[in-house]
């Protein structure tokens, strides 16, 4: 009884700081309408803060809770709803989400810059661990007392705010229509600011109760995956309910105690269990949640993406092609090796272009997906052995099958709800499988099978062999991958124009308008969530041979995320932007910061300054995702656009490409070397464009543009232009008049540049 | 015997009732009017009949079947289709593809048709083909509201009920567009409109229901409703209509 009654104290005080954290991430959201996923990274980065003040600087407890709690906290949410959040008005849910996980993932390098991950740290309990109460046979640590009241007294005084007091009011009220408030005289940025203060102080305040419940030392990633827990909790409340939370969170509390006291401690999967408990749970409220009303597209988004036709594609995939035959001759094996790798992260990229970009869903695990390949590929694809063993056609194929069918197992419970509950189920099921199955090292017998998933935590997995076609080589398998990736893409954008992509296109714009010409949402859902969870397993085995061996940390959920952090900064809408995605995440990073250790190396008496630069490009990369929020159609887009305008300038074209011939040369001639080829080649490439701008604005510049660079004053603009045909059939189309006879067909020139007015707004 | 009828909808929205016990019907070959204030519940009754709401009380017939529980999807693939208010365009689809995508997806419901063919006749009725070919985001908002009607079409339907689809229309579009409506009521599609614009209403329709805080005040010709004094009292006011 007295073991009971313990263990049901200790789940509630785990409850009740999983509460605080939980009603911070609540608050946040229903006033800013934004889910952030930094969440529990804004509880790390505050404990780490904390730790550095009461324990490394030896400051006063209450001295180092002040500045942290009370000062750092609050400026810290203030200081991100001012600087971003407030500018993701207008975005889509995915540019959202993208954004607030690119702050997490910043947070974390910079963590990991500061407070180097190697060395130990301990955060103790508020007035040691022994100080304790005994109370009716039980023993309480006054740490435990200290998280209970704290709990109790958020839990009062949210309830107040939100019943009694009139900003409280306006909170409520703020996510739903911030313009009747502010026509109420309110300014819902400053109520928003405000939440954002009190989420990130109760995140903090989290953080700080929990790492010495946890026991062991402060580790950035665990307390990183608070937020999961949180969400777990907060969706007992559907995101909205503060009380319903506390409740979700005191549930979640006891399962998490409760399976550490009574499983039995030999079941190897029981420890796992613990920590996958909050997955679990969210996937159990997932399914019992009830449907969502439809939505229509009750805010204009600011994405926009050009579709190419399928020839374009072809053309440019076998540039593509062309282009790394070409290059070729400049790597050394070992780059070719790195390069062949980073393509099979573009083809895993590309399930998320087809998935984000085409039908507006997210899955922020697509490397989970490749994981479950993996391991069906290294357990029943392989034949031969030592150096002969080799991955066949039909292992893979089972392994992309299963890869499907797990995907759409995991999307099912998510899939009646928002595109955001999708998103958490995502992360939440790459959570459970770093947890679990990654985990899952030592061998043990289930109905008489002995086997484990991922045998001691490396899977070596053999090159694939299809008939003549052996990936042994690194120079065949890059080639290959280049082409499959080139194949995939080409195939989407068919994809893409076909009947099917115009539904997926038609679903993400409006759900409602969708329903409402007799499509079935769900069964739509399913399906794209599917295919692109097989391309997800495709990318993930080639991965898994590209590497010749893998761990756990391959499949890291961090390692996905930035993968989709990246691929949307690179153009979520595009299958270019899924290249430039999986290159930078896959190696880009890996080579950038492999450079600098190798300078530190070379010169030793500039170390310091190589390895914090390496350190800073990690967290640039970060701030990069961060600024998706203010360019969501991604770089390439832009790119796009620029050399869209030298279409008329042909010379500029001309002299571009005849600068990269001469680049290619002087590198293939060994006259500059690789690192000078390629920052050279990706200026001349970036710049292009403003070349074209400079040298013939005439060709290059729309006639509004190029008249608004001249002299005349800004109101005459175009007033000694002659009044045309041509622009009176276009002022007429933009009045809505009927376009005279004869002239004006369908073929017209568009009557509408981009960028103009959105008359329907 | 009206192809689409309610039976004693009622809405409410917390404390607020949106839809008060409304018993209409819609018949084929006819068009019928939905007039009221904002906030009448006309939109709302529009939700609840197309699935987009569930109705706290009361039922919803299509062609005798009780369809109140049906998910929308299934309902605009009995021939139920409609317009927004608020426009919901596709708006990363060119206007062609706006109507295009309606036949795709019944095509993939298993319907055998050109849906090309199809779309091009849609756009050539509803007289969008000059502008098939641009960007929907760049249209005026008169022309998005036949984009619209186009879209709904191309679902070949039964019922299709209008969200006031006149709305930042120009003179001469409100004009081709009476037209449109009278041709597609002549080939036997029942259709209901919600609309502003009175004489345009009182010139289309053969029955008119006027809806006031949630309930119908009203219902009959145009010429009664012209002449009901509740009428003028509660939503005219002094004013006098001229059809």
């Amino acid at each position: 009884m007295t073991t009971f009654l313990t263990f049901t104290l200790l789940g509630l005080v785990l409850g009740a700081v999983y509460a605080i954290a939980a009603s911070g991430l609540v608050l946040t959201y229903n006033t800013s309408g934004i889910f952030n996923f930094a969440h529990g990274a804004q509880a790390m980065l505050g404990t780490f803060l904390y730790w550095q003040l009461a324990h490394g600087w030896g400051w006063p407890v209450w001295l180092a809770l002040i500045v942290v709690v009370g000062v750092v906290g609050p400026l810290m949410g203030a200081a991100l709803h001012a600087v971003i959040m407030k500018g993701l008005r207008d975005t889509a849910d995915v540019t959202r989400i993208v954004v607030t996980v690119a702050i997490m993932l910043g947070m974390v390098f910079l963590s990991q810059w500061l407070w180097h991950p190697e060395e130990a740290r301990v955060v103790e309990m508020f007035f040691g661990a022994n100080a304790k109460v005994e109370f009716l046979g039980v023993v309480v640590r006054v740490h435990e007392i200290i998280c209970l009241l704290v709990a109790a007294a958020i839990a009062v005084g949210l309830r107040m705010l939100f019943t009694r007091s009139r900003v409280g009011l306006v909170m409520r009220g703020t996510v739903d229509d911030p313009d009747l408030i502010r026509l109420n005289g309110h300014n819902p940025d400053r109520v928003a600011a405000l939440s954002w203060a009190m989420g990130s102080t109760l995140a903090v305040l989290a953080g700080i109760l929990i790492t010495p419940i946890g026991g062991g030392a402060l580790e950035a990633n665990a307390l990183t995956l608070l937020v999961i827990d949180a969400f777990a909790a907060a969706m007992f409340g559907r995101l909205r309910s503060i009380p319903r939370t506390f409740v979700g969170a005191m549930v979640l509390g006891l399962a998490a105690t409760y399976v550490t006291a009574y499983f039995p401690t030999d079941w190897t999967w029981a420890g796992n269990l613990r920590v996958s408990l909050p997955m679990i749970i969210l996937f159990v409220v997932l399914v019992l949640l009830p449907q969502d009303r439809l939505r229509g597209a009750a805010i204009r988004t600011r994405e926009r993406y050009r579709v190419p036709t399928v020839r374009r594609a072809v053309v440019w995939g076998a540039v593509l092609v062309a282009a790394v035959v070409l290059l070729m001759p400049l790597m050394e094996d070992t780059s070719i090796t790195t390069f062949g790798l980073g393509m099979t992260f573009a083809i895993i990229a590309l399930s998320l272009t087809l998935l984000t970009g085409y039908a507006g869903e997210l899955n922020l695990a697509p490397l989970a997906f490749g994981a479950v390949a993996t391991i069906v590929a290294f357990h029943f694809g392989i034949t031969g052995t030592g150096l002969a063993a080799r991955l066949t056609l039909w292992g893979i194929l089972l392994a992309v099958l299963v890869a499907a069918v797990v995907g759409g197992l995991v999307a099912l419970p998510a899939l009646r709800l928002r595109g955001l509950y999708l998103a958490l189920a995502t992360m939440a099921f790459g959570v459970f499988l770093s947890n679990m199955v990654l985990r899952d090292t030592v061998e043990h017998t289930l109905f008489g099978v002995t086997f484990s998933l991922f045998p001691n935590g490396t899977l070596i997995v053999p090159p694939l062999q299809i008939g003549p076609l052996d990936l042994r080589d690194p120079g065949t398998l890059l080639i290959t991958a280049t082409a499959l990736f080139a194949a995939i893409a080409v195939g989407l954008v068919a994809l893409r124009g076909s009947g099917y992509g115009r539904r997926l296109a038609a679903m993400k714009d409006s759900p409602a308008a969708t329903a409402m010409l007799g499509q079935d949402l769900v069964r739509l859902k399913f399906g794209v969530f599917m295919l692109s969870a097989a391309i997800a397993g495709l990318g993930g085995v080639l991965m898994s041979t590209a590497s010749g061996s893998v761990a756990g940390e391959n499949f890291a959920i961090t390692a996905g995320l930035s993968l989709v952090m990246l691929t949307v900064v690179g153009g979520i809408g595009y299958v270019s932007g899924a290249l430039f995605g999986g290159l930078m995440s896959g190696v880009g990073f890996v080579i950038i910061i492999g450079t600098f250790n190798d300078l530190a190396m070379a010169t030793p008496e500039m170390a310091g300054i190589y390895k914090t630069l390496g350190q800073v490009v990690l967290v640039a990369t970060a701030l990069i995702g961060m600024g998706v929020g203010k360019n969501p159609s991604g770089l390439v887009h832009d790119l796009f656009d620029g050399y869209r305008t030298l279409r008329g300038a042909r010379p500029v074209l001309a002299g571009g490409a005849a600068a990269g011939a001469v680049l290619y040369l002087l590198a293939l001639t060994g006259v500059i070397g690789n690192w000078w080829f390629a920052i050279l080649t990706v200026l001349l490439v970036t710049t292009l464009p403003a070349f074209g701008r400079a040298l013939m604005p005439r060709a290059v510049l729309s006639e509004e543009e190029f008249a608004r660079r001249r002299t005349v004053p800004p109101e005459l603009a175009g007033i000694d232009e002659p009044y045309t045909d041509d622009l009176r059939d276009r002022l007429d189309r933009e009045l809505g008049l009927p376009v005279r006879e004869g002239r004006g067909g369908p073929r017209a020139r568009p009557a509408v540049e981009e960028g103009d007015v959105h008359a329907i707004a | 015997m009206p192809l689409l009828e309610t039976r004693g909808i009622t809405v409410r929205f917390g404390g607020n009732i949106a839809v008060d016990e409304v018993s209409v019907g819609i018949e084929p070959g006819r068009i019928t009017g939905l007039i009221g204030p904002n906030g009448a519940g006309k939109t709302t009754l529009f939700n609840t009949v197309t699935g987009l709401l569930r109705p706290d009380s009361g039922q919803v017939l299509l062609d005798g079947a009780d369809i109140t529980r049906l998910p929308p999807a299934r309902r605009a693939r009995l021939g139920l289709a409609r317009t927004f208010q608020r426009l919901e365009l596709f708006l990363s689809l060119s206007v062609r593809d706006n109507v295009r995508v309606a036949g795709d997806i019944r095509r993939a419901g298993g319907h055998r048709a050109d849906v090309g063919k199809e779309t091009d006749r849609v756009l050539e009725l509803t007289g969008l083909s000059d502008i098939a070919d641009l960007d929907v985001s760049g249209i005026p908002t008169g022309r998005a509201r036949v984009v619209e009607v186009a879209r709904a079409l191309m679902t070949s339907p039964r019922v299709l009920l209008l969200d006031e689809p006149a709305s930042g229309q120009t003179e001469a579009e409100t004009d081709a567009f009476a037209r449109l409506l009278t041709g597609l009521a002549a080939d036997g599609l029942a259709i209901c409109l919600v609309e502003h614009d009175l004489p345009l209403v009182m010139r289309l329709c053969s029955t008119i229901h006027v809806l006031d805080y949630g309930a119908v005040i009203a219902s009959g010709t145009p010429r009664e409703i012209q002449e009901s004094p509740e009428v003028i009292a509660a939503y005219i006011g002094t004013e006098e209509v001229s059809a």
